[in-house]
């Protein structure tokens, strides 16, 4: 009886489990940022990242001799009081994603539900062109358990980029989930010191 | 006439009939022999009849909760010790998640097969307290349909609905349990059971969340338990389990 017992008890311990509910209740495609030598650096300049979205939207440029061109989402008479040209003009829509991140080792980006490719425009504060980056990936809806919700999941296909700041990038772990794992490695231009 | 003096005087003493000898303080003890009785250790035939058994407690936690089970086993008897068992049930599962709306639905069987030991030391009771281990399996379908997804940032809007997804799924039980005679052939018993996932089938959209046979898969592992009727079929046993005694022998047999 005291075997059967210790029998019991050993299974007791055995059954304690957890909950299969992921901790992480975002699905975000992981980007990390290493130098051109594969070298994991924290990226010092200053960035942002929009997203193109569906659809146009109505932009006001204003130009001036010798001065930056300005874009806005609004008309401001302010430019136009300081001798600007005002044009009216069409442009995607788009939303921006990360604002001025700085010293960061990777960046959390959501991805789209149903279009068959994103389009990531990261501006830099030193660099005056951007780059783009094109990921295409298939995606589909997931329950893990009904009290767990709905999430959208992605299969990385391809990605493409431009060279501004970037040397290139490499899809290391093509499943974008909520295990908050690499996905993405982007090569920086330059080496790190 | 003797220079030793031998008292020699035997007691019947309660029902054991033990001997008792006096001697004097000069008298040399001669070695004497205890013969033990003998009793015939008792044989169990191999084969001893077939158990029908009917799970009650699956239907009732069904009335009561989003799922359950019924099930039926049919379990060998070799010496009463010894039990092969094949049990085969039927699960249902009906569940909607308050918070989330997710709906999840499926009926299906599910069959389970191993073998129970029983652990009691006197094989001849008609009770049996046994512990024993099953494999399971079942090869089901379900429904799982919930709240329609929008994308947040770059918008639109689709169902979450899907039918007859296809699972194959197999788990291992490890099992205690008692079970008392009521009357002749009949028992009644229950059984706990500890459940441990081997394999769960499952397409990309969707966990299974109820395995008939298994219950829910909320936790890596899972507690199951049956009450069960239980009958003994004994046809085809043979009545070999005799109890033949040698009689009893006392003796102080001199070496």
């Amino acid at each position: 009886m005291k075997r059967l017992l210790i029998i019991l008890s050993l299974v007791a311990l055995v059954a304690c489990s957890a909950n299969n509910c992921p901790l992480e209740n975002t699905v975000t495609c992981n980007y990390y940022f290493y130098d051109r030598e594969g070298v994991a650096v924290k990226y010092g300049e200053t960035f942002s990242v929009t997203t193109l979205l569906p659809g146009y939207k109505t932009v006001y440029i204003y130009r001036k001799l010798g001065y930056t061109t300005i874009t806005t989402d609004r008309p401001d008479t302010t430019y136009i009081n300081a001798g600007y040209a005002e044009t009216v003009s069409t442009a995607r829509r788009d939303t921006l994603l990360v604002n001025k991140a700085k010293d960061r080792t990777m960046i959390q980006v959501p991805m789209s539900y149903f279009n068959k490719a994103d389009t990531l425009v990261f501006t830099y504060s030193s660099i005056s062109r951007p780059d783009t980056i094109i990921v295409e990936h298939d995606s589909y809806p997931h329950v893990e358990l009904p009290e767990c919700g709905t999430h959208f999941y992605h299969n990385l296909r391809s990605i493409r980029v431009t060279d501004a700041a970037i040397d290139h990038a490499e899809i290391v772990n093509p499943l974008v989930n909520n295990e908050k794992k690499e996905n993405v490695k982007i090569y920086l231009n330059g080496v790190a010191e | 006439m003797l220079s030793l003096l031998l008292l020699l005087s035997v007691h019947s003493v309660g029902a054991q009939d033990e001997p008792i000898v006096v001697l004097n303080e000069t008298d040399t003890i001669r070695p004497t022999k205890y013969i033990a009785p003998l009793i015939e250790q008792p044989k169990l035939a191999l084969f001893q009849g077939f158990t029908l058994s009917a799970d009650i407690l699956g239907p009732v936690i069904y009335l009561l909760s989003d799922y359950g089970s019924t099930e039926a086993a049919l379990r060998l008897n070799l010496k009463n010790t010894y039990f092969p068992i094949v049990e085969v049930g039927y699960g249902k599962c009906e569940s909607t998640d308050i918070e989330t709306n997710i709906s999840y639905s499926t009926s299906a069987p599910f069959f389970r097969a191993g073998i129970d030991f029983n652990i009691l030391k006197n094989k001849f009771m008609d009770n049996r307290l046994y512990v024993g281990a099953r494999y399971g399996m079942s090869s089901f379908k379900f429904d799982m349909s919930g709240p329609a997804m929008t994308d947040p940032i770059w918008g639109g809007s689709a169902p979450y609905s899907y039918h007859n997804a296809k699972s194959t799924s197999s788990w291992m039980e490890v099992v205690f349990g008692v079970q008392v005679k009521i009357w002749r052939n009949f028992h009644m018993g229950w059984s706990v059971r500890y459940k441990q996932k081997l394999h769960i089938g499952h397409p990309s959209y969707a966990k299974t969340y109820y395995i008939p046979g298994y219950g829910t898969t909320t936790d890596t592992s899972c507690w199951g338990g049956t009450y069960n009727l239980i009958f003994d079929l004994n046809w085809g046993k043979k009545k070999q389990n005799k109890t033949p005694l040698r009689p009893t022998s006392i003796g102080g047999k001199n070496e």
